[in-house]
């Protein structure tokens, strides 16, 4: 059955380019009676690629039935966040007829709202960014005395200017994002949607179908079920809030967390962070964990580590007490949850279409985001692999070039930088020296901890700590850490280093600039620690000792 | 001591036996960053070194410097402090729309700001005097003299004479700001007395179309002064990306300094209101400081260089082959007396492989390739490797540009119209990223990691396959997806005069 298949050189191209997840007869066979009734005009090469692995879902979940011969679509995009609407814009850029659906728009997301953009737009990177910029006025000013600059009174913040420019904005850009999508071509519909079967989408009751399905819908804040969580807002309701917090209770350690603890600090709120570890920043370098909490409580933020809430109780005037397994500590205004988000999984129609989730709620994905059922695919939040705006667009792109550009393309995880907005904030790229040290060994450690040159003339107790890991062996880097002011903007140079798998020796034979914080990763000269897995014994012989003799 | 002088038989000097004895191993006249980075490192080569330096003034002259140099005491940390000062007048202008009342009565207390500035580098000139005295270096005050090719006499603070001999001597003396010939120039500062100013000026004339024009025309318009700049060419900053130039023109004109291109001064006369500017225009401006910031002169004048046949160039730059030697075999020079590439970490690279040549056994170059530097106006501007115009010139193929002009994020609250610009400069055939620049907030310290990857010869594939830090300026370099232009590499092209 399989000859009769028209262009046999391609078809092995593509099958030992694209994992195929379904048996290679049912791949084929269904193949003749499908070919002829297309009537799509993307190019053929393109077409027939796609077409296979859709056909062979088909025949895999419909068992032979009767085949549509049309969709509506090429690609249908449920969710127009970063992932979904990357992927919806090079798919229509490659020729393909894109549908994407999003629910109306609403600075809190909901089972029924969220709004073109998504959560890096709405309520995720950028508002947290804007307030992030706002609240880092007050050090600023505390900076600026120092260098001779005096305010009749001391400045004041206003939170419903702020809140109301922040929205102006966010409101701006999702006419951005939508623009983007109307431009490139694409149907932008309003609504929920929900998987019917593998080539069909439902939409508050309209059904669209389409080639291929794209679940781009992310994920949305998670509050734990305890006495009074009623009460606790989570981050999406912590960016639109109607007036300051006096005093809030942060629960939760990850960068969420800090990032709020930051800019509430910042805007004069009286702030406690509530961890159930010894430390924040779970899976961070455990130096960056350490000097950012240091910082922190430095700049007046309370950490109360060991300490989980087990109940929030509401007073009679109305403010919130935190009962935690040590004790209770009164007085709160509001008390917000940053202590995970899930995937927004629930009542997609995903169970009943055959689409594997993980127990967290997770799309189960391939190394192409390809889902168990081989029409569906999944890009950003919504699959948990890594939860950043860059991975979920870089993901969209890789998928949309797997999918309509004949270029089957995975993803590549490797060496992916990160940051964290806390005051200060960190930049990252690489492994830990705990990761790099269970992977390599035998690891060499740089480290800088200096006052930088502004602190000195503010008065101000700042101070930056960086951090190389190298691979002892090969002297690459392996890891590139950073907490203190512009890290996130430092790193991303040095990220193209790492990715690149350079040296410590090519960071040396760089010139810095100066006089600039960053030129302190050139400049490190003397290892703080070689860490070695195994102390050399006296039997050693050849190699082995002469990497000794070295440290 | 033997096994460290691996250039003891290179040094063919027949009037030396070879068991001469010498004071020193090294001697380094000046300590600035490469005499004392020198220094250092030969001391921990084990090589017996003294030093010499100015007294300590933050203006220098023929007689007075200070342990630290130009870098720390008249240049990159004081400018650096200033520019700081100066940029929290932006900050609080943005700061209104993010919410903040700030009252209108805000004063700026110049007086203050010096004061800690001064301070701040006299604890550097401490630090760096720690610096030599625990590396082991000898430290001696007063003005150091050439009388041979093995002998230096430095002239201490009292008269008296001390003279010594040293096996090799190292020049490390610098440069200092030239006041360009006009009439009425005496009435004229240079960045000396700039950062040193008793009062801050209201109306500032700055002549000079360098980074030290464009710096200082930002600290004082920063600080909420009337700033004039005078300048030669079409655009500041000649030698920089014919682009940027254009960025950095537009945004020192967006933040309210005055551009007078193709302009420079014909006299200065003092009158009652002020200095009296008066352009080859015809055009009069009455300033309460007038800053000529026309160039830099290598401080070789008194070094008695001659006499001994150290030969210099016509600027008075000491001549040096690639290993920082002079035509004098005993006698070496690094920094921005060489005149070679004048920037702080290139005369550490200097004074760091002439220790490494000379002492450490591990001959080596320094390399002028790829090297980063950063102009502090505001917003700043930052660049690595070539130029498009330089990229054209070199003529090797084809090469396609990538830019990036964008509003950051902070200015969509802050209303702020400036944009940042970005740019790639790449090898079309070999995909080999030339040259990057920018200019935006935060642009020195987003270039440092930028040049490490063009250092090592990174192609834009592997930018592209960086994954961005997101929300951040720095993720623009690495998603730049479309070519803005392709430029063919024919030498034809017309070369531009700005």
């Amino acid at each position: 059955m399989a000859t009769s298949v028209t262009t046999p050189k391609l078809t092995t191209t593509f099958y030992k380019r694209l994992p195929i997840t379904v048996p290679l007869s049912s791949h084929f066979l269904s193949l003749q009676n499908t070919l002829t009734p297309f009537s799509h005009n993307c190019c053929s090469l393109l077409y027939f690629q796609c077409q296979r692995r859709h056909v062979a879902a088909r025949a895999k979940s419909d068992n032979g039935a009767e085949l549509p011969s049309h969709y509506d679509f090429d690609l249908f995009t449920v969710g127009a966040g970063s992932g979904g609407v990357r992927a919806s814009r090079f798919a229509a850029n490659f020729g393909a007829s894109v549908a994407i659906c999003e629910l109306p728009f609403s600075t809190i997301s909901s089972e029924t709202t969220g709004g073109v953009g998504g959560t890096c737009v709405l309520r995720g990177c950028v508002p947290k960014k804007l307030l992030v910029y706002a609240s880092k006025f007050s050090h600023e000013f505390d900076e600026s005395n120092g260098f001779g600059w005096k305010y009749g009174t001391e400045p004041q913040h206003d939170w419903s200017t702020l809140i109301a420019n922040k929205n102006a904005e966010l409101q701006r850009l999702t006419g951005i994002y939508k623009n983007i999508l109307i431009n490139a071509g694409i149907t932008l519909i309003e609504g929920r949607g929900k998987i019917v079967d593998p080539h069909t989408v439902d939409v508050d009751g309209k059904l669209y179908s389409a080639r291929h399905i794209l679940i781009s819908v992310g994920g949305r804040p998670f509050i734990p079920d305890i006495p009074g969580s009623e009460y606790a807002i989570d981050s999406d309701a912590a960016l639109d809030l109607p007036s300051k917090p006096e005093k809030i209770a942060i629960v939760g350690g990850g960068y969420i967390a800090l990032e709020f603890a930051g800019i509430f600090s910042g805007l004069t709120s009286e702030v406690h962070v509530f961890i159930r570890q010894k430390k924040v920043l779970r899976g961070f370098d455990e130096d960056i964990r350490d000097f950012v909490a240091e910082r922190m409580s430095l700049r007046g933020i309370e950490f109360h580590t060991e300490e989980s809430p087990q109940a929030i109780l509401k007073s009679t005037d109305g403010s919130l007490s935190v009962k935690t397994n040590k004790g209770t500590v009164d007085g709160f205004s509001h008390v917000m949850f940053a202590t995970g988000r899930r995937p927004n999984t629930k009542n997609l129609g995903l169970e009943k279409v055959g689409v594997k989730m993980t127990k967290n709620g997770a799309i189960e994905v391939d190394e192409y985001s390809g889902t168990a059922v081989p029409s569906i695919w999944a890009v950003g939040d919504v699959t948990d692999r890594i939860n950043l705006t860059p991975v979920a667009l870089m993901e969209g792109g890789a998928l949309a070039k797997t999918l309509f550009q004949a270029e089957p393309t995975k993803p590549d995880y490797s060496a992916v930088p990160s940051a964290v907005f806390s005051q200060p904030p960190i930049g990252q790229v690489g492994l830990s020296e705990e990761q790099a040290i269970q992977e390599y060994g035998d690891i060499d450690v740089f480290t800088a901890n200096f006052r930088p040159l502004k602190a000195t003339l503010s008065g101000l107790p700042d101070r930056i700590f960086m951090k190389l890991v190298l691979c002892a062996k090969t002297n690459k880097v392996l890891g590139l850490h950073m907490c203190g002011e512009d890290a996130p903007e430092i790193v991303q140079g040095f990220a193209v280093a790492v990715k690149a798998g350079l040296t410590k020796a090519d960071f040396d034979a760089t010139v810095g600039v100066h006089p600039t914080a960053a030129e302190e990763f050139v400049t490190l000269r003397t290892p703080t620690r070689k860490i070695r897995k195994s102390p050399p014994s006296e039997g050693m012989t050849g190699p082995e000792v002469k990497a000794a003799a070295g440290v | 001591m033997a096994r460290k002088m691996l250039n003891d038989g290179e040094l063919s000097q027949p009037n030396q036996e070879e068991q001469t004895h010498f004071d020193f191993d090294l001697f380094v006249i000046g300590a600035g960053s490469g005499g004392v980075r020198a220094a250092r490192f030969s001391a921990n080569f084990g090589a017996k070194v003294g030093i010499c330096e100015l007294p300590f003034h933050p203006i220098s002259s023929e007689v007075i410097g200070g342990v630290g140099g130009t870098c720390v005491i008249r240049g990159c940390v004081p400018k650096k402090i200033l520019v700081y000062g100066a940029s929290f007048g932006g900050e609080l202008e943005d700061a209104r729309s993010y919410g903040w009342e700030v009252h209108e009565k805000i004063d700026f207390d110049w007086k203050k700001l010096l004061q800690k500035k001064t301070d701040e580098i006299l604890r550097l000139n401490g630090i760096y005097k720690r610096l030599l005295s625990n590396a082991g270096v000898k430290l001696y005050e007063g003005e150091g003299k050439i009388v041979g090719p093995n002998e230096v006499e430095v002239t201490q603070l009292d008269g008296t004479k001390l003279s010594y001999s040293a096996k090799h001597i190292l020049i490390a003396t610098g440069s200092r700001a030239q006041r360009a010939p006009i009439p009425g120039q005496e009435l004229a500062i240079t960045s000396d007395e700039a950062l040193s100013l008793e009062e801050l000026p209201k109306r500032a004339v700055v002549l000079g179309g360098g980074y030290i024009a464009v710096e200082f025309a930002s600290i004082w318009r920063g600080m909420g002064s009337t700033v004039d700049l005078l300048f030669r060419k079409e655009l500041p900053l000649r030698g920089f990306d014919d682009e940027m130039r254009a960025v950095v023109a537009r945004n020192l004109e967006g933040r309210g300094i005055n551009l007078h291109p193709r302009t420079t001064i014909k006299e200065l006369i003092k009158s009652e209101e002020g200095v009296k500017v008066i352009t080859d225009h015809g055009e009069e401006i009455v300033a309460d400081v007038v800053l000529f910031a026309t160039g830099r002169a290598p401080n070789t004048k008194r070094l008695n260089l001659k006499a001994v046949g150290v030969e210099v160039d016509q600027t008075g730059a000491v001549k040096v082959d690639e290993n920082s030697r002079t035509n004098v075999p005993s006698i070496w020079a690094v920094g921005d007396v060489t005149n070679r590439m004048n920037l702080t970490p290139v005369a550490l690279m200097e004074g760091t492989c002439f220790a490494k040549t000379v002492f450490g056994g591990q001959p080596c170059k320094p390399d002028y390739r790829d090297v980063p530097c950063a102009v502090f106006c505001i917003p700043p501007l930052s660049v690595v490797g070539l130029s498009e115009e330089q990229a054209i010139e070199q003529g090797k193929g084809d090469i396609l540009v990538f830019t990036s002009s964008f509003n950051p994020m902070r200015n969509t609250i802050s209303g702020r119209q400036e944009k940042t610009v970005m740019k790639l400069v790449v090898d079309a055939e070999t995909e080999k990223v030339l040259g990057a620049s920018m200019c935006g907030p935060e642009a020195p310290e987003i270039m440092q990691g930028i040049a490490v990857a063009l250092k090592c010869g990174a192609t834009k594939a592997q930018f592209d396959s960086t994954v961005g830090i997101h929300p951040s300026s720095a993720e623009e370099f690495v998603t730049m997806r479309s070519v803005t232009r392709r430029v063919a590499a024919a030498s034809s092209n017309p070369k531009t005069n700005l």
